[in-house]
This record gives C-alpha cells, structure tokens and sequence, in this order.
C-alpha cells in the first residue's frame, strides 16, 4: 500500500460520509441500527476483526490438526 | 395426456455424454460445446407453462415443468456448462468430458422436474456423475474424497428417497408440491435429502472434502449444478419454512469462519460456497416474492462469479501444481491476466457496485430486513464482510501478491481457460451494470433498485472498512499447514476404529482360524506319515520305515496278542 492508495481510500470514505450525513440525512430509517452515525464502518471493521480473531480462536482450541490428522491412525 | 414430442433438454447434455466417447479425441472438446448450446436454445425457446406429461404405474409425471423459475436456471445450467466447455477445451479425456455432461444433463433434469420420480433419477445421475469428476485427479487423495462424496450422496438420496416414499403413501401423489411446515416425517426427510445437496451443516462437509480434491475442470462444473439445483428445490416445495432462515444465516457464517482455516485456495472457495449458499437458503425461509426473487438472482450470479473463481484457482493450480497458501505468493506479474480476472469474480461476490453480486446479494439481504428479520439482515451483512476478506483479500493476496518462500515460475496456461474466464467476467460485469437483463427474467415482478446512494453507501462503508482491517491484521490471515476438523470428522475418524473392528478384527479371526486349521492338518499329516512320532519326539519330521522297526512293530505286536490271550484266559477261568 503506498500513500496514494490510503489517500484514494480516505478520499472515499469522506464522501461515503458526506453522503450519509448530508443526503442520506432524511432517509427514512427503517432499522434500528440506521440511528448510529457510520454504522456500516464500524460494522465492515468490527466484523472484520471479529471474524479473524473468532475463527482463529477456534481454530486454536479445537479446530485444527496437522495436515496428516485423518491419515494417522 | 400424451407424451408430447418434445425431447427434454436434460437429453441434449445425456446424448451428448454418450456420443462423445465416440467422435474422434481432436474433436471432441469443440463438440462437447454444442451440446449445452442446444439446450440452451431449447429451453429459451420453451414457453412459460410448457409441460411433458406421462403416467407411470397409475402415478401422473411431470417430466418437464417450464416456468419462469425453473427456465432462469435452466438456462444458467447450460450458460455455466458452455462457459466450462470453452475452460476445459484443452482437456481431452473422454470420461470427464462426458461426466461433465451428463452432470449437467442431471442438473437440467431436476430443474424441470415436476414430480419425484423423475426428481430422484437426475438426482442420482448428479451424485454418479459429479462423483467421476473428483476421482479423474487420480491421486490418493481423490480417491478417498471422492468416495466419501459417494457414500455421502447415497446416503442423502436415501433420506429423500424415503421421505418421497412415504410422502407418496400419504398423499398417493408423485408430483411435487410446496409442503406446509407441519411436522411430518416424510417432508423433515425430503427436506434433509434436499439441504445435503445444498450443503446445509451439519450436511455440508462432503462439499469442503471433495471439491478441492477434484480436478482443475471438473470443480467448475462441480461449484455450479449440485448445490444451486438443490437450492431450486427448497425453492419448489419449501419457500417460507422459517427454520431455513436461520440454517442460511448459520451456513453464511460458518463458511466465512472455516474459510480463515482453509490454506487450499480452493478449500477457501468451497467455504465461500456453503457460505453463499446460506444466502439463498435463508431467502428460501423468508418466503416473500422479493426474497425468492433475490434467492434465484444470487444463484444465478453465483454460478458465474464462482466458476470464475475456481476457473482462476485452477490457473493456479494447473501451472505452478500447488494450491496452498503457504507454498504459493510472487507471481502477480507473472499472472497478472488471471489474477485480474479472477478479482473481477471476487469483485462480483464481494458485491461491488457494478458487478453482479451486488444486484443480486443485495436483494435477499434487503428481503430479509423487509420481512423484519432484522438480526438475519444484520447477520448476513456480517458474512459478506467475510466473503470480501478472504475472496477478495485473503486468497488473492497470499496466492499472487505476498512473497513466497521460493521463486515460482508458472507455466503457460492454455488459452482456452484464460476465454472461459473471460467469458464469465463479461457476464458477471454485464448483469452488474444492467440488472434489468436478469430482472426481467425473475420469477416474480422485480420491485427492488440496487442502486441507491443509501446502498452504495453502506456496500462502500463496509468494503472499505473491511480491507483496512484485513491490511493491519493480514499477517494473521497467512496461511498454515493444517486442516481444520468438520462435521466430516463424525464419518472419518470413526471409519479407523470400525476398520479395526470389522476388518481388522475379522482378518484376525480368520487368520487364527486357517493357523489352527493348518495345524492340525499338520499332526494329521504327521500321523499319517510316522504313528511314532506321536510319541516320540526324534520321531517328528521322519517318514516311517517298516524294516527299521520291524523287531520293535513284532515285539510291541507280539505283546499286545500276548496281553489280549492272557486277558481272555483269566476272564473265562474267573
């Protein structure tokens, strides 16, 4: 990732937000969550650390084997 | 009715598996195209409420029920069939080439079919033929997989086949019917039989098992036909049970959480499937007519972006011969055709604007909040930040862009799989920017707009907020050398003990048995040989000889007549 890249994404993010707390004000919210500003950025960060954490939690306490687990006895 | 003189699309594709083996080895893969071409005119040109009727010991069959339904996967069968002919054009052996299309012609067979029977023929054919793609790898691995997805099968068409058995002796009827939710035996196992194909955990882990194991082209086919087709069936007969919806969002979930263990990049998308999957399978229970609609788009795009996506796996595999994650990294610039083609299918099944996951995930995800299932919403949300992570980031970053421990140098691939992949990007672009091209074919009027600032904004909020934390935690997304344990474990681990048990335990047994038998044979033997060497030990291994104990014999004769006369002799003077 150089500079311009995080640049690009910053870039997009601004006007993701600009949209949702300028012309999406009046959107009617159907969805409890539509009350919370930039919910959809927490919830693709959280949610995305979440599943890595979680799945590697799992995968930690009982979930993986060595590769030849089934081939040996 | 009379069978009216119509042939089934299903036989285009069953013909076509039985003429190929005897057309000449240079012709055979241009040929094979024609065949899904056909049937896909066929069923193009098949108007809505087309039917083919026949009797069959006193029960009415529907052979072929054309709706608009069942003609949209119609057609995606054939479109993905066409599209996997051109990929595998330089793959010249006659047994996948006719597996794949007799696979497809099952698919096309349980798509139209308006009764059980006919159902469970083309259901079966599916499992037979689908089963050849897997073991035509020839290796070890293959092998085991593939027969496990056999018996895996067998099992599944057994749960539906009683279930039909039983739903036929309650109702006398063979035609297939939505079924109301009420608890009877018959529809919980026509419904099993159904979710096994489609990948429903704890039913799923057949899919994981052998599709990575399969070879280059036959995971194409595979990704496509055995699980959407099973998707259009829970359409037919179980839209609106409520327990499917919380089955799909646990299926979204569970394959973006074994798709972070997964170190095959084809394991990676076989998770994606069963986790796609759960989109449809979810839209199936919400019932609504957005909701079905969503469901068969989402099948639809499905086909094409995963094809796509096995299409480059199998690049990958095909021209380095590794599929691993941590034996893979560095050939970007090497690859960079496939590597941009296959981000166009992770594009789609990320859902970015304009491609076609988009237009179509989008909607059974906005069904779902419609029908106020609100968590399933939220939740379905959640898993396609997961699909962005590990298509769209996890498996393209550690397989072409990250650094690997070694220089790989690929080889060419053929040129035909580089037109296959492209084939199915421009699909995948053109519904995502005109999606009216697929609307306008869904089962029911589209009232539903993809593109809204408030949809485009939510998609690029999370995809955005997605690869930032994938960048600041991708080193623990590496891949590493081990498998995870699945739901397979119930069926392999076992299988050892009940080795032991049944074939073991049993070889023991016979053998001991054939060591004694043999044994006493051999004292039997001896006996025969030399009576002496029953009582002495010098004896054992000699033959006898009448000279040399003729004196001993006479002697040893002489004193038992003697004894017998003695005997005789005191017993009639007592």
């Amino acid at each position: 990732m150089i500079k311009l890249h995080w640049i690009l994404l910053g870039v997009i993010t601004l006007i993701s937000i600009l949209a949702d707390f300028v012309f999406l004000a009046d959107y009617p919210n159907k969805h409890w969550w539509s009350y919370i500003p930039a919910f959809y950025i927490i919830w693709g960060f959280i949610g995305c650390v979440g599943i890595i954490y979680i799945s590697k939690w799992l995968g930690k306490i009982f979930l993986q084997k060595k590769e030849d687990y089934y081939d040996a006895g | 009715m009379p069978v009216e003189m119509m042939i089934p699309p299903a036989l285009y594709m069953i013909a076509g598996a039985l003429i190929l083996p005897m057309l000449p080895k240079n012709l055979r893969a241009g040929i094979f195209i024609l065949f899904p071409m056909i049937a896909l005119a066929v069923i193009w040109s098949l108007p809505d409420g087309y039917l083919i009727k026949t009797t069959f010991i006193g029960y009415e069959l529907i052979i072929i029920e054309v709706t608009r339904l069942t003609r949209i996967f119609g057609i995606i069968f054939s479109l993905i069939a066409v599209i996997g002919g051109v990929y595998s054009y330089h793959q010249k052996e006659v047994g996948q080439q006719s597996a794949a299309l007799l696979y497809a012609g099952g698919a096309l067979g349980v798509t139209f079919a308006g009764d059980y029977f006919t159902l469970f023929i083309f259901w079966e054919l599916m499992a037979v033929a689908s089963t050849y793609l897997v073991w035509a790898r020839r290796n070890k691995e293959s092998e085991k997989a593939g027969m496990r997805y056999l018996l895996v099968h067998l099992f599944g068409g057994s749960l539906l086949l009683t279930g039909i058995l039983i739903h036929v002796g309650h109702t006398g009827s063979l035609l297939i019917t939505r079924l109301i939710p009420d608890g009877s035996v018959s529809s919980w196992l026509i419904l099993a039989g159904v979710a096994l194909n489609t990948a429903i955990p704890p039913f799923h882990a057949w899919l994981a098992d052998a599709y990575p194991k399969a070879t280059v082209t036959g995971a194409v086919f595979l990704s496509a036909f055995t699980t959407k087709s099973a998707v259009l069936i829970l359409i037919k007969i179980f839209s609106g049970w409520e327990v499917l919806i919380f089955l799909g969002v646990m299926m979204a979930l569970y394959g973006v959480v074994y798709a972070v263990l997964a170190n095959d990049i084809r394991e990676i998308l076989a998770y994606h499937i069963i986790s796609q999957v759960g989109y449809m399978v979810a839209g199936v229970g919400i019932g609504t007519e957005m909701s079905i609609n969503g469901t068969t788009a989402h099948a639809f795009s499905h086909i094409l972006y995963k094809a796509l996506l096995f299409m480059g796996a199998g690049v990958v595999l095909q021209t380095t011969g590794r599929s691993k994650l941590t034996e893979l990294g560095g050939i970007a610039k090497k690859q960079s055709v496939t590597l941009w083609l296959y981000m166009i299918g992770a594009f789609s099944i990320s859902g970015f604007p304009l491609f076609n996951g988009f237009i179509s995930k989008s909607m059974v995800v906005a069904a779902a909040g419609d029908a106020h299932f609100e968590t399933a919403m939220l939740l379905l949300l959640l898993a396609s930040v997961g699909t962005f992570l590990h298509t769209g980031l996890k498996l393209p970053y550690f397989t072409w862009w990250n650094k690997s421990k070694e220089e790989i140098l690929p080889t060419k691939p053929p040129i035909n799989m580089h037109v296959g992949m492209a084939m199915a990007a421009f699909f995948c672009i053109l519904f995502g920017v005109y999606p009216s091209l697929l609307y306008n074919y869904l089962p029911f009027a589209v009232n539903y707009e993809p593109y809204t600032l408030y949809h485009l904004t939510e998609s690029v909020q999370i995809l955005t907020f997605t690869f930032i934390a994938f960048w600041l935690l991708r080193t623990k997304l590496a891949g590493e050398p081990t498998i995870a344990i699945d739901t397979d474990w119930f069926y392999r681990k076992p299988a050892k003990l009940i080795e032991r048990i049944f074939v073991d335990g049993v070889t023991f047994i016979f053998d001991y048995a054939e060591k004694v038998s043999l044994k006493v044979v051999d004292y039997f033997v001896q006996f025969g040989r030399n009576p002496l060497a029953i009582f002495f030990k010098e004896e054992r291994g000699t033959d006898y000889h009448a000279d040399q104990h003729r004196a001993s014999t006479q002697l040893l004769t002489v004193l038992i007549v003697f004894s017998f006369v003695l005997f005789a002799l005191v017993s009639l003077i007592m």
